[in-house]
């Protein structure tokens, strides 16, 4: 398993690295932020609050990232799309950039071919670094600006931010509902489920009726905890949903509008 | 002068960027210097070349989520990247929870943390989960079966609907435009991808609600 090149004792002192960095670097966020909020006043409920939702949250798609890697095993071994897929990278870039670095390589068989050559395997690290880096490059010369500016506007005109604010989230939620509702699948690789269809509306009308069932159930109860899990448990029972509807009417989860 | 809070994640966060970069940049060198191997640069070149269109990703997304993600949350998040399907609904969540608004200071407190939690369980989560996979097989032939496949094939519609349970009953005024003509570009334009959709989805969201604002009907 852990024999070959691609996944030999070096990559994965690589990836322990990758590990340590990434998370030294948010309990020191997460550190000073948590000092600057009871500052501010916020209470520590609130504050683990924020932690334990975000945490629960965090679970089920980080399985659905360590999915990704294995998927991408295939021909870069385990550690380097791990690498890859804990730093910068995004599932639905990380897949795209590791076959236009496999083709650019001469490899044509897409991400099911095995790469066993290790000049091309670094060749390949480099075209997946590379191709993601430059929000790195431009964080730390325009954030500032950037959130100066949107803060001078704030600071003028209060109520106006407020609602641009909301609508900007708005906008973001709704391009993903509108992929659910009416957005095609992959031509190249017809999988079941990625057009829209049965299974995306059934996600989308389940988790919004839990999240729905949840925020009533808390007014009645007002419970902190019902706050911290509305969100991860509305998305995973609506996965449990859509996994019910697979097995037990194929035929109807098959259905796609979109595909 | 004293300095802010933001000042100071300003100058923390830049520090971690640069040395984010450095660190990134030094393992594709370090694996080449390993395996005793110098890259080709045309290949190099021409995967690049290939992938350019994410370029201009990257620089609609900094300008696009950096407001909403606050300071400290958008150098976490761009570190670390999965900003779409983790970082930002865990930081809209986040601030909904604890009734603080974007672009305050508190807002910026509970992103940051929320981010940061969200980065440290998500990164164990997938070690976890890749040793698992790598030393037994069968279960990630489990977690790809047709039984679970299309359970996290649909988990970002799951994420999404969450959010917009929350969001859209709280500003279903100026929700209705917005989801109405992403729904009608993608009848004629099925295929955009997401990253076209998004800057799409939030600048015809605002222009609507910028009417609605100047109509004070909101």
């Amino acid at each position: 398993m852990f024999s070959d090149f691609k996944s030999d004792g070096f990559m994965f002192l690589l990836i322990l690295a990758v590990i340590v960095f990434v998370c030294a670097q948010a309990l020191f966020f997460m550190s000073k932020a948590w000092k600057r909020g009871k500052e501010l006043g916020i209470t520590t409920d609130k504050l683990k609050n924020a932690v334990t939702s975000s945490a629960i949250f965090s679970f089920a798609p980080a399985v659905g990232i360590a999915v990704t890697v294995i998927t991408l095993s295939v021909a870069l071994g385990y550690v380097l799309p791990w690498i890859r897929l804990t730093v910068i990278g995004a599932i639905q870039y990380e897949t795209t950039a590791a076959i236009a670095a496999l083709e650019s390589a001469g490899l044509s068989g897409g991400i099911s071919a095995e790469v066993t050559d290790p000049q091309m395997f670094t060749e390949i690290a480099w075209v997946m670094t590379l191709g993601s880096i430059l929000p790195l490059v431009l964080i730390p010369i325009i954030l500032k600006k950037i959130q100066k500016g949107v803060s001078d506007v704030a600071s003028k005109n209060s109520k106006w931010m407020d609602v641009m604010t909301g609508a900007a989230f708005i906008g973001l939620i709704a391009a993903f509902i509108g992929k659910g509702l009416a957005g095609v699948g992959s031509k190249s690789e017809p999988i079941i489920g990625d057009g829209a269809g049965v299974l995306s509306l059934a996600a989308l009308v389940s988790s919004i009726g839990f999240m729905l069932i949840f925020t009533l159930l808390n007014k009645k109860l007002k419970k902190n905890w019902i706050d911290a899990l509305a969100m991860p448990l509305s998305m995973v029972l609506a996965m449990v949903v859509v996994i019910l509807i697979n097995q037990f009417v194929p035929e109807i989860a098959a259905i796609e509008w979109r595909y | 002068m004293n300095k802010t809070y933001y000042d100071k994640v300003h100058s923390w966060g830049r520090i971690w960027c640069v040395a984010s970069l450095l660190f990134f940049l030094s393992i594709p060198l370090a694996i080449g210097l390993h395996f005793g191997v110098t890259p080709r640069a045309d290949v190099v070149g021409k995967g690049i070349a290939s992938i350019a269109f994410f370029f201009a990703t990257g620089i609609v997304e900094v300008v696009a989520y950096s407001p909403l993600l606050g300071a400290g949350g958008t150098y976490l998040s761009f570190v670390t990247g999965n900003i779409m399907n983790l970082k930002m609904p865990c930081a809209l969540n986040a601030m909904e929870n604890a009734k603080v608004k974007a672009n305050t200071e508190e807002g910026e407190v509970i992103t940051t943390i929320a981010i940061s939690a969200s980065i440290i369980v998500t990164t164990l989560v997938i070690a976890i989960f890749v040793i698992l996979f790598a030393i037994n097989p069968s279960f990630s032939e489990t977690m790809r079966s047709d039984t679970f496949a299309p359970a996290f094939q649909q988990v970002t519609y799951t994420i999404f609907g969450s959010l917009a349970a929350t969001y859209f009953v709280k500003h279903w005024k100026i929700s209705i435009f917005p989801i109405a003509a992403i729904t009608l570009i993608l009848v004629f334009a099925g295929n955009l991808a997401i990253g076209v959709l998004i800057p799409v989805g939030v600048v015809l969201s605002m222009l609507g609600a910028h009417v609605m604002y100047k109509m004070k009907l909101v």
